[in-house]
């Protein structure tokens, strides 16, 4: 085996994306926590970690592009790096998502919603382990995870639809709770596009190992 | 009679060849082996070049590329204890048939090596004479002018056509070369790593130069460098061994080889 230099940036930069997926994975679950506790505490703490998030993403690509100058990398490797600015950009919007439920957490804990948060928190749940096992198919290289955790955003978009009828008949029977329904579909509407962008990465995921573009969960 | 005999009669014999449709390639190896005594350099290769298209034959050192690219034009039997079997179509003629000969075959299939080797004589008669001695009887103020801008050097020596090619730059002196190969008004141009000896702008230059050239010729080029046989070819030939272990388009060979042996060397990975 040659080009050891250019094999510890890359374990380097692994090392950087899986620091940069936990914590966006731990910013998800602050969030989540804050929807059902309505703790405000957690809100800034996830968006001052979103910061931190935005920093890591410009690090990674500053130092995938300098290996791309300076390495010359073809074929896989080639891929790999491409395949890390796809990994770092749809974490930095998962980043987003956990911010803006932090913020809708905030806004819904003025006025409770009569009813526990059951499906929400489902989505959110499904949403944390489809990021987890996205990064981690991209650390090992695991097409066929990659593949799976792509399917389940079946899962989410199923618990969306049901959750945004939930709050629709809510409103039917309590007109006068319109900004709160409306926050409501929006937090939904959050997880459901978090299940998109975990999709896209896993997409990357299997670009990156086969060289063909594959459109999962279409 | 054998197309390369016939092919020197006919008035405008490259026209007449490159629209022959003799063969889908331009040139085609068939089974070809190269041994030096009882070691087999290139282990029954085969493979086509297309027409008016850039291959590039990328190996380690002694993976047989070079000795395969000299089998392309007859360039080994200038070397002592060469043995070649197997075949090299050109226009559907094997340019090993004993009838064939190998002065043709080269004033056909030309020519270029790693290091720049002009004749010591002046820029005009480094172009003038291979054409002179192959029976040229047009106009030879024209013929190296028409070579000398075919190579982008004509701008760069017009004014100094009696000097010595020895009084060029090291790049200048490679596209002299390149020019009088194409004087003699050949199908393939073959290229032996012509940019390993020149610096960056130079080899720059020779690079745009291919992609000019290939509207008019066919080319092989060995290269070590693996970016030039990215910038320059369409496809690209991996040779290990004497063996060739992947053929493929170029932009698939270096985004997506299908042999892992091919992965681990353009990566650099090969121990």
């Amino acid at each position: 085996m040659m080009r050891i230099q250019f094999n510890e940036e890359l374990n380097r930069l692994h090392h950087d994306i899986l620091a940069m997926g936990s914590r966006v994975e731990e910013d998800l679950r602050k969030a989540l926590l804050a929807l059902k506790t309505g703790d405000i505490e957690l809100v800034s703490e996830v968006k001052a970690s979103d910061q931190i998030v935005n920093a890591m993403q410009m690090k990674i690509e500053d130092q995938a592009a300098m290996l791309i100058a300076t390495q010359q990398p073809v074929a896989k490797d080639l891929r790999q790096l491409v395949t890390i600015f796809k990994v770092t950009d749809n974490l930095e919007r998962i980043g987003d998502h956990a911010v803006h439920l932090a913020k809708t957490a905030k806004r819904l804990s003025d006025s409770p919603y009569p009813r526990p948060l059951d499906r929400l928190e489902r989505m959110a749940a499904i949403d944390v382990g489809m990021v987890h096992d996205a990064v981690a198919s991209f650390l090992n290289q695991d097409e066929a995870l990659a593949r799976a955790t792509a399917a389940r955003d079946d899962e989410v978009d199923a618990e969306h639809k049901a959750f945004v009828q939930e709050v629709l008949a809510y409103l039917a029977k309590n007109p006068d709770k319109a900004q709160q329904a409306t926050r409501l579909i929006a937090t939904s509407s959050y997880l459901e596009r978090l299940g998109d962008h975990v999709t896209n990465l896993c997409e990357a995921v299997v670009f990156m190992l086969t060289g063909a573009h594959a459109e999962l969960n279409e | 009679m054998n197309i390369l005999t016939r092919r020197a009669k006919v008035s405008s014999p490259l026209e007449v060849a490159v629209d022959s449709g003799e063969s889908s390639y331009a040139l085609e190896a068939k089974d070809l082996s190269v041994y030096y005594g009882d070691f087999e350099a290139v282990k029954k290769l085969s493979m086509g070049f297309e027409r008016k298209k850039v291959t590039a034959l990328i190996g380690p050192s002694g993976c047989g590329k070079s000795t395969a690219l000299r089998a392309f034009n007859r360039m080994n039997e200038l070397i002592s204890g060469v043995k070649t079997s197997g075949e090299v179509l050109f226009h559907g003629v094997n340019i090993y048939d004993t009838d064939v000969d190998a002065v043709q075959v080269r004033r056909w299939i030309g020519m270029v090596f790693q290091k720049p080797n002009p004749f010591s004589k002046s820029i005009y008669e480094n172009i003038a004479w291979g054409a002179r001695i192959n029976g040229y009887k047009g106009d030879f103020d024209e013929l190296v002018e028409n070579s000398l801008r075919q190579v982008a050097l004509w701008d760069e020596v017009k004014d100094k056509l009696r000097e010595s090619a020895y009084a060029l730059s090291g790049g200048q002196q490679q596209r002299l070369c390149i020019a009088r190969a194409v004087a003699l008004k050949p199908e393939i141009l073959l290229m032996d790593e012509p940019t390993s000896a020149l610096d960056p702008i130079s080899t720059a230059k020779i690079e745009d130069l291919l992609d000019d050239l290939k509207k008019r010729y066919t080319i092989v080029i060995v290269t070590h460098n693996m970016q030039q046989a990215g910038r320059v070819s369409d496809k690209t030939g991996f040779m290990l061994l004497g063996d060739l272990v992947e053929y493929a388009d170029t932009k698939e060979l270096f985004f997506n080889p299908r042999d892992e042996r091919t992965e681990n060397y353009i990566s650099g990975r090969f121990g």
